[in-house]
């Protein structure tokens, strides 16, 4: 099941031909290679624009990704943690 | 020729393809699961256990409870609705998105390409392709000679069909139906239809015109031409836009409520979300719809006309509230809503007359300039507070980081929804197409 947490999280992020993706990410004391970005998709909050991104772990785990330009700052939002 | 493009469960299909584990499982996309709600779509993996989307998510979970409870966010299926049309456009510059997962194309202006049945089914083919393989979504394909059979076409094979018709074909399939399989014909008249003997399409197709015209009108005449497959309606390019007919908002309430305090600031915070909607995309309306259901799930609605177009939460509210006091009985509620009909653009409404309505405006106008910049939680009527505080979205409450003892209660405007994303939020990054919204 999905579970929400929006989680402050670190990502090494690489920025190219103008747009951005998240590589990996520490959470929960690991680090999670980003194996694929699987969606995006963007939210006002006012004049802010928050970008997100579902991406796939390498072992098939799932997590949405939230970028805040006023940070700038990475949030984790949901993760999947097995079968409901 | 005219296409129908139909997304195979659409919201569940997105979850699907950003999560590639939920691939072929059974996926319910809902409000939170942890609260009461319906179900918004289910996956076709979901659909032999009877699950459908409106039902209740009690229900759902107790014919599917292994499925997967996603719950959903509608900036993410409205933003990959836009990334179809972008393909959409590729093919031809005359489409117009029908909801947010169907759109119909024109391709009478694709030069020597589409305007046999045959061609036309070979572009089908090729853009259910593409849409497979660029977004990892399902699709079928209605292809017909105007959009009513293209509509009706691209229900007859599903998921992932191509069904090409002309009017006889059309008859061939859809004159031995229920009368309830044509495009316009709801359950209520359907009832009417069969109380007249009238059974099947090709029943309609030959009824009586002077029966059929004496009994529904103008409408009579439309459903005998559609049963015979025929229509003349245009395909409206997006970029010429269609204004709304109505806006409105409705909660399904976290438990039955027949608190007056916690109803009536319900009240408010539809009123307000509607308000916002009206104004931010210029229009004002003269009439409000109140719709309640009660714990048994009866519902009524109820409207009034007024006299002036508004577009402000307190003279929604006022009318509101006033249509809830007349009709609410004391029963248990499940669900609240409230809608503006009868729009009129900004610019045709009637000029301000007074200095009063004149200060109103201008601190409305200057509260919708803090909530562009903010956010919409920034400012919200004093009076929904009591029923923020039921559903756990309380402004000004943590926006990042929050404790994991505050998780639960972080929602934002639309609770129900991933990432406090708002469904009645204004999205500057969304300019074209205006999509319609649901209610």
């Amino acid at each position: 099941m999905f579970e929400s947490h929006n989680d402050p999280v670190d990502v090494l992020t690489a920025f190219v031909d103008g747009s951005m993706r998240p590589i990996r990410f520490r959470w929960q004391g690991r680090v999670v290679r980003v194996r694929r970005v699987t969606g995006q998709w963007a939210r006002r909050e006012g004049q802010a624009v928050l970008r997100y991104f579902a991406v796939q772990g390498s072992r098939d785990d799932s997590y949405e990704l939230c970028y805040d330009a006023r940070g700038p700052s990475w949030v984790l939002s949901r993760a999947w943690t097995g079968p409901s | 020729m005219i296409l129908l493009v139909d997304m195979d469960a659409f919201f569940a299909s997105v979850e699907q393809a950003h999560h590639p584990h939920l691939r072929g499982k059974a996926v319910i996309v809902c409000g939170d699961p942890s609260r009461r709600g319906v179900v918004t779509a289910a996956s076709y993996e979901a659909r032999p256990f009877g699950v459908r989307a409106g039902m209740p998510l009690a229900e759902a979970k107790r014919l599917c409870p292994n499925a997967e409870y996603v719950e959903g966010n509608p900036r993410k299926y409205v933003e990959k609705s836009l990334e179809l049309l972008e393909m959409f456009l590729e093919i031809t510059p005359d489409v117009e998105p029908f909801s947010v997962d169907e759109a119909f194309l024109d391709l009478k202006r694709l030069p020597g390409r589409g305007q046999t049945l045959e061609s036309a089914s070979e572009i089908a083919r090729e853009l259910q392709r593409r849409i497979g393989d660029t977004h990892g979504l399902g699709a079928s394909i209605g292809v017909g000679t105007n959009k009513l059979i293209a509509k009706m076409a691209s229900g007859v094979h599903k998921p992932r069909g191509i069904t090409a018709l002309d009017e006889e074909k059309f008859r061939g399939v859809f004159w031995p139906q229920d009368v309830q399989a044509l495009w316009g014909v709801g359950p209520k008249m359907s009832e009417h239809l069969k109380a007249l003997g009238i059974a099947t399409v090709g029943d309609l197709a030959h009824a009586p015109r002077p029966v059929m015209e004496q009994r529904f009108g103008v409408v009579g005449e439309h459903l005998i031409e559609a049963a015979w497959g025929r229509d003349r309606s245009a395909v409206i390019p997006y970029h010429e836009g269609v204004d709304p007919k109505s806006m409105g908002h409705e909660v399904t309430l976290p438990e039955d409520c027949r608190d007056p305090e916690f109803l009536e600031g319900t009240l408010l915070r539809l009123s307000d979300q509607v308000a916002r909607r009206l104004r931010t995309d210029g229009f004002r309306g003269r009439t409000v719809t109140l719709k309640l259901r009660d714990y048994r799930f009866r519902t009524i609605t109820r409207q009034r006309a007024i006299g002036v177009a508004i577009d402000d939460h307190g003279g929604i509210f006022e009318v509101s509230r006033g249509l809830w006091r007349e009709n609410w009985r004391g029963e248990p509620l499940r669900l609240l809503g409230v809608s503006v009909s009868a729009l009129e653009h900004t610019s045709e409404a009637q000029q301000e007359l007074f200095s009063e309505r004149e200060r109103a405006k201008a601190l409305q106008d200057a509260l919708d300039k803090v909530r562009d910049k903010l956010g919409e939680a920034s400012v919200v009527p004093a009076g929904s507070l009591a029923h923020r505080r039921g559903v756990g979205n309380i402004p000004f409450g943590a926006v990042r980081g929050p404790k994991p003892a505050e998780r639960d209660s972080r929602r934002e405007e639309g609770a129900g929804y991933a990432d406090g994303a708002d469904p009645s939020a204004p999205d500057p990054t969304q300019l074209k197409p205006r999509l319609p919204r649901d209610g």
